[in-house]
């Protein structure tokens, strides 16, 4: 047993703080997520020479082949950012998408590309707002000649607005489940920012776009694929999350000590200190089952149902750390100048990003307790 | 970061063998015992026994405190071999506080900081052995969590003290050998500097101790009436109590940290697999496996919480806030168990009779809830240290202190 960091780590963790607080100030940051400008493509190039981008890849393809928990370090500081772009939809899922799946063109071409942060593939994977399934695969592929053509719309897609192309999830003739490039550029192809109390996330719409047979990574093991690079790709997602709610954290405690009202300082309240306390326990849930998670993967032991809690936990600890944090704040927190309006607005998108808790904690109890005996299939054989 | 208890060095391997050997040899017996908790009213005579047996044993080894040094009575190992003997326990359902469940756990770590060299090597090894049984005696009548608002008098009077006061909710239904006692040495003196810390011979004339039947278990009253205590058993400096009592306190309220899990959730689950509604196992139900996998997430946290206090006590490092933390978020949890366990099991989560189900303990799990929500302080003085260590409206944070 041993819960430290390790110097490269500990390293890791100094140079993205730092390049936080230089890169992506509050005052600049707030307004980003005010007018939804959230892709920063001189934040994402100067991230890309500095190695963030495809950091668990072999070095063959451009990545630094880190350990899990070494990247999750960076993740971590990027969270108290909330540094927003496509550094996890690309950098980390997307890459690990093409990794697990794509023929060894593909990965040649669009790994080191990745890396660089030239290419910028974005997965789009389920089609309505609250399904996060397999059976939630509706656009379909069909063949045309030697090519096939996409027709779908994906409800909920995080960072389209960086993508250069997409990685979309479809259903094949057959009802196989397959994974497609698709440019951004490409015929028939639409990108509608979602307007509301959500950023960074658009509906895209794929109506009948013409694909090359080159453009399937594959046609049938799709969500095996998906899945692989999940559970490798989510635990970096929650990180971010941890690093978010601990900056949420820090300047919650120490709003207690500055603010001042009815005399003495808020954080003298008993009930403003509750909220802290229950804003902690959300806070290091979240750190120790990501941790968890990471090392978990980093070990080689089965990680799967780990990962699934880590995502539930973490998400779900953003979101009630932005709730308790706004308890304490009141009125000033909700000011889209205030960095706590950009965590909260980001808090209930990645609640919702690639799975709810509910979602998570449901595909952990069937992978830990899988249902044997499938009561529908009783009742379809006697209606029959 | 590794949170593998299991990993072993040469060295540990080495020690994981010798020690799993032993306890095949030693655990031989124990087949049929049903371990209670500790206090629980259900405790039978039998599995006491072979606890205190097992102790003993483990102290001769100097296994009990693996980490104290020898010449107290330890084994002067590390936190390696200290985790080799917990998860070993484990795979019988025990641990060392539970093996040796007096509050000597607590109190002996506190002596080995502040006691006097003789005092060290009188006091400590009987304890560290497990020879002998310690009770906490802090709650007062009218005190309660203000620990410091302590009415028990202890007059110095030649080379004694003179001891009187009143004492409750304290030990179990095995009589004390000690009574670790936190009083008043001088009444005149402010607030925070009027304390010290008696080791008290439980045998001394004028001890009287009642039963208090409560919801956990078998409490008691303790009565001090005019007891001479020779002063050599006063631990810390006269009224320097206050700042042992922080180091008792902290390794008491969460910060001594705990490797090994609570296995309710598979006790559920297994109860969920047997029993059926029309035919379909409870486990099969939606609802109940959604509530299941809250009940683990919450359990899984609290050990994650658990392993990290003992990680940061054991290397000397302790965590500013960990323990206010954990064991507020243990007394939450417990509540909301208490609930989910109604909401899955109905009555039986609320009956001990053994013949409706065969996973003990349910009732105990339910019953913890609301009767554990104030031990060693309650629910609020948690959230009060806590925002003290964080320092919330307050320019400075208060250290943890150091515990050994």
């Amino acid at each position: 047993m041993d819960l430290r960091l390790t110097e490269t780590q500990e390293m890791f963790k100094k140079v993205a703080a730092d390049f936080v607080r230089a890169e992506v100030p509050a005052h600049l940051m707030t307004q980003w997520y005010r007018t939804k400008e959230t892709f920063r493509p001189e934040v994402y190039r100067k991230a890309a020479s500095l190695g963030w981008l495809g950091m668990l890849l072999p070095e063959e393809y451009g990545g630094a082949e880190t350990s899990f928990t070494d990247c999750a370090t960076v993740f971590e500081e990027l969270g108290r950012g909330p540094v927003p772009g496509p550094f996890f939809a690309a950098g980390v899922l997307a890459a690990q998408i093409v990794f697990a799946g794509g023929s060894d063109e593909q990965k040649k071409s669009l790994l080191p590309a990745i890396c660089k942060g030239g290419s910028i593939p974005i997965p789009a994977i389920t089609d309505k707002a609250a399904g996060w399934g397999a059976e939630a695969v509706e656009t379909s592929l069909t063949r045309s000649g030697s090519g096939f053509i996409l027709d779908g719309s994906k409800r909920f897609v995080f960072d389209a607005e960086a993508a250069t192309g997409f990685i979309v999830a479809a259903r094949t003739e057959i009802g196989e489940i397959a994974l497609v490039l698709v440019d951004r550029a490409s015929a028939g192809l639409s990108i509608k920012p979602l307007v509301g109390f959500t950023v960074s996330a658009a509906e895209v719409t794929f109506e009948k776009v013409r694909l090359s047979g080159s453009s399937v990574i594959t046609a049938s093991s799709g969500w095996q694929v998906l899945s692989a690079a999940l559970e490798k790709s989510l635990p970096i997602l929650c990180a971010y999350q941890v690093g978010a709610c601990q900056e949420i954290f820090d300047f919650t405690a120490e709003y207690t000590r500055t603010r001042v009202v009815f005399g003495q300082p808020i954080g003298r309240f008993q009930r403003v200190q509750d909220h802290c306390v229950d804003l902690s326990v959300h806070l290091d849930a979240a750190r120790y089952a990501t941790y968890e998670a990471l090392w978990r993967l980093d070990s080689g032991l089965p990680a799967a149902a780990a990962v699934h809690e880590a995502k539930a936990i973490a998400s779900e600890g953003y979101y009630q750390a932005c709730n308790y944090a706004h308890m304490v704040f009141a009125g000033p927190g909700t000011d889209y100048g205030h960095p706590l309006m950009a965590h909260s607005v980001l808090a209930h998108t990645l609640y919702q990003y690639l799975g709810t808790p509910w979602h998570h904690k449901r595909s952990m109890m069937d992978l830990l307790y899988p249902i044997s005996w499938i009561p529908l299939a009783g009742c379809l054989a006697l209606s029959l | 970061m590794d949170f593998n208890m299991q990993a072993d060095t040469p060295e540990t391997s080495a020690f994981r063998k010798e020690v799993r050997q032993w306890l095949q040899e030693n655990m031989r017996g124990s087949e049929k015992l049903r371990w209670s908790a500790s206090w629980s009213t259900r405790e039978n005579e039998e599995e006491y026994r072979f606890r205190r047996n097992l102790a003993g044993k483990l102290g001769k080894k100097g296994w009990l405190f693996p980490m104290f040094p020898v010449e107290y009575g330890g084994a002067g190992l590390t936190i390696h071999h200290q985790t080799v003997l917990e998860t070993e326990l484990a795979e019988y359902g025990l641990s060392l506080n539970h093996v040796f469940y007096t509050i000597a756990r607590i109190v002996a770590p506190v002596i080995l900081k502040w006691g006097t060299e003789e005092q060290k090597r009188e006091f400590l090894p009987p304890m560290v052995r497990g020879e002998i049984s310690v009770w906490q005696v802090l709650t007062e009548p009218q005190g309660g969590s203000d620990v410091a608002n302590c009415q028990t008098r202890a007059i110095r009077d030649g080379d004694r003290y003179v001891v009187s006061g009143q004492k409750v909710m304290v030990g179990h239904h095995k009589p004390p050998d000690f009574l670790w006692t936190l009083v008043c040495t001088d009444p005149s003196r402010p607030r925070h500097e009027n304390l010290g810390w008696l080791h008290i011979p439980a045998n001394l004339p004028g001890i009287t101790i009642q039963p208090m039947y409560m919801m956990m278990g078998l409490k008691n009253t303790v009565f001090f009436d005019g007891v001479r205590v020779p002063a050599k058993y006063l631990v810390g400096d006269e009224n320097n109590g206050w700042r042992v009592a922080n180091t008792h306190l902290e390794l008491e309220h969460g910060g001594e940290g705990r490797v090994g899990a609570d296995p309710l959730v598979e006790r559920v689950v297994e109860y969920c697999q047997k029993t059926k509604i029309a035919g379909m196992p409870l486990m099969e139900d939606d609802q109940v496996r959604d509530t299941i996998a809250d009940m683990m997430i919450d359990l899984n946290t609290l050990r994650r919480f658990n392993q990290r206090n003992y990680w940061h006590r054991h290397t000397r490092n302790p965590h500013p806030y960990g323990g206010a933390q954990q064991r507020y978020f243990q007394r939450v949890m417990r509540l909301r168990n208490g609930e989910r366990l109604q909401r899955i099991m109905g009555c039986d989560a609320l009956v001990q009779d053994l013949s409706v189900h065969e996973v003990v303990d349910f009732e105990y799990a339910v019953r913890t809830g609301p009767g554990q929500l104030h031990g060693g302080g309650t629910l609020d003085t948690d959230r009060l240290v806590f925002a003290r260590r964080v320092g919330l409206g307050r320019p400075t944070k208060e250290k943890a202190p150091e515990t050994i």
